[in-house]
């Protein structure tokens, strides 16, 4: 089968590199200023632990300056969208195999929203994002083995729940969503019977649910702007191969 | 579905198994260098280049933090 994966994957990276840079500047702007006082406030507690004559736990080596790993903040996030985007192209191709050119606006916003339930809701309902000054070094290991096996079992997950939608097609329609939740719910069950984080959270409720919110925006974020910027690259792309294109293409499936 | 004349349905590859088989290793090797990338700034604790030290974790610090991925 010859699918034309090359022109996927150029939509893939630019649309990567738009969302990584778009959700790299919105975090910068609204989830910096609460890292900023995260790592404040664990200096703080440091100094207090130094102050009752308990050893300073100093881990943060300074090797770089707060505005240099604000600059990194940017830098992450585009390498974490073209990283997707390249993976995005590559299963796009791989479910669209019949005809990957045809639909792609609401093929890329479905597809779009299916990625960010997978790899970035579902492992961060199971493990939260933290702010700096929570996170014990020596778990670290442990913490991303589970973190792994979290976005393993959300793609795994999706590609479950639609596998069961599609074979039952032939299905009358209660049948086929009851077995499509059925299969989510016990996704989700398996996703929590994960061992839970094992760190404490030393951090003020306010600020660790801003700082949650915030991360979960900029997956959100990041996520809209590929799926916006990935179809309208498609709908470009079809537009110039069949000036008129007759679209009673099918969705998914 | 009607196929006009001198357009072919598919003219963005053409339809050769060689050109697939070279199209699909390289979007392996894009793959490949996808996940690397992915390990370099979600997982390295400084162990990718032992030159390299806990830099590039250091660096992709607050990345780590926002996306939820742990950190020490």
């Amino acid at each position: 089968m010859s699918i034309p994966v090359l022109p996927l994957l150029g939509r893939g990276l630019t649309a990567g590199g738009a969302a990584g840079l778009t959700a790299g500047l919105f975090s910068l702007l609204l989830a910096e200023p609460l890292m900023d006082r995260a790592i404040r406030l664990e200096e703080a507690r440091s100094h207090e632990h130094a102050d009752s004559g308990a050893a300073a736990v100093q881990h943060h080596e300074e090797l770089f300056s707060r505005s240099t790993q604000h600059f990194g903040l940017v830098v992450t996030s585009l390498v974490f969208g073209l990283a997707l985007g390249v993976l995005f192209a590559i299963g796009y191709a791989l479910v669209h195999r019949r005809d990957p050119e045809a639909a792609p606006w609401p093929r890329a916003l479905l597809f779009s929203g299916a990625a960010f339930l997978a790899v970035s809701l579902l492992p961060a309902l199971r493990y939260p994002a933290n702010p700096p000054g929570v996170g014990d070094g020596a778990t670290v290991a442990e913490r991303q083995g589970l973190w792994l096996a979290a976005v393993v079992i959300g793609v795994l997950g999706m590609v479950l729940v639609w596998q069961v939608y599609v074979r039952l097609a032939g299905r009358s329609a209660p049948v086929r969503q009851l077995a499509a939740a059925g299969t989510a719910v016990a996704v989700l069950a398996v996703l929590f019977a994960l061992p839970g984080n094992p760190d404490e959270v030393p951090v003020a409720a306010t600020l660790l649910w801003d700082f949650r919110v915030l991360s979960i925006a900029s997956h959100a974020l990041l996520w809209a702007v590929f799926g916006v910027v990935f179809g309208a690259l498609g709908l470009r792309a079809l537009g110039r191969t069949a000036a008129p294109a007759p679209s009673g293409a099918v969705p998914a499936g | 579905m009607s196929l006009h004349a001198g357009q072919h349905p598919s003219t963005t590859a053409a339809p050769d198994a060689t050109t697939g088989t070279r199209d699909w290793l390289i979007a392996s090797a894009a793959a490949i260098v996808a996940l690397i990338a992915l390990y370099a700034v979600f997982f390295d604790n400084g162990s990718l280049i032992a030159a390299t030290g806990s830099y590039l974790h250091e660096f992709a610090h607050d990345g780590r933090h926002l996306f939820g991925a742990p950190c020490h």
